[in-house]
């Protein structure tokens, strides 16, 4: 049992670095951004899970909670900086789905 | 078992934190630094199997809220360099300044 927890693990450790590569692998903001947002949730959650074998139910319920936390909030800040980027920056982009949409928002302001 | 997931977590900090030091524009720096505190969290998790204690993993659930708020503070923060008429200094232009 303690050995599937380590292997469990050490492929969350594995996750994390292929991640963090995707950082430096992928050219433009949008590219590392998704390298960013998906990947490392993962690495975290499959280590919760090795931990809470490891630990048992008082470790797992703290980690559930750290999961769902993470799970609930970090897509919303990632996409939040895809929105941030995409409105300071020039887009150069095959397919702009979000430019209409916002400048229909701003006509509905005003 | 648990040593190499640390070190596989430390190293996937360190990765990170060579492109928040180097990676044109703010707003990759910001996600850098997220990726980061990721790492060092499931870095804490390992600990907590490594030491067979659950007293640091009340840390997890603090870390996870507060990177989520500085993250949205600092994209909320980004998004109006557009509005500003003349911006004395170009936030996500500043290639190679630290």
């Amino acid at each position: 049992m303690n050995l599937l927890a380590g292997l469990i693990m050490a492929l969350g450790g594995i996750l994390a670095v292929l991640a963090a590569a995707g950082l430096h692998r992928f050219s433009t903001p949008y590219a590392r951004f998704h390298a960013a947002g998906k990947a490392s949730p993962v690495a975290f959650l499959v280590t919760a899970v090795g931990a809470s074998i490891s630990l048992g139910f008082a470790g797992a319920a703290l980690l559930v909670i750290a999961s769902a936390a993470m799970i609930l909030t970090l897509p919303v800040g990632v996409h939040l900086m895809f929105r941030a980027v995409h409105r300071t920056t020039p887009p150069s982009l095959v397919i702009d789905e979000l430019a209409p949409a916002e400048q229909a928002a701003q006509g509905h302001q005003r | 078992m648990t040593t190499l997931t640390i070190g596989l977590f430390i190293l996937a900090g360190l990765i990170a934190t060579v492109r928040l030091l180097i990676g044109p524009g703010l707003a990759e720096r910001i996600i850098a630094l997220d990726v980061t505190l990721i790492s060092f969290m499931g870095a804490i998790a390992a600990h907590a199997a490594h030491t067979d204690s659950t007293t640091y993993l009340i840390l997890l659930v603090v870390l996870a809220i507060i990177g989520f708020t500085a993250t949205v503070a600092a994209a909320r923060f980004l998004q109006h360099e557009r509005n500003a008429p003349t911006p004395a200094v170009s936030l996500s232009h500043n290639r190679g300044a630290l």
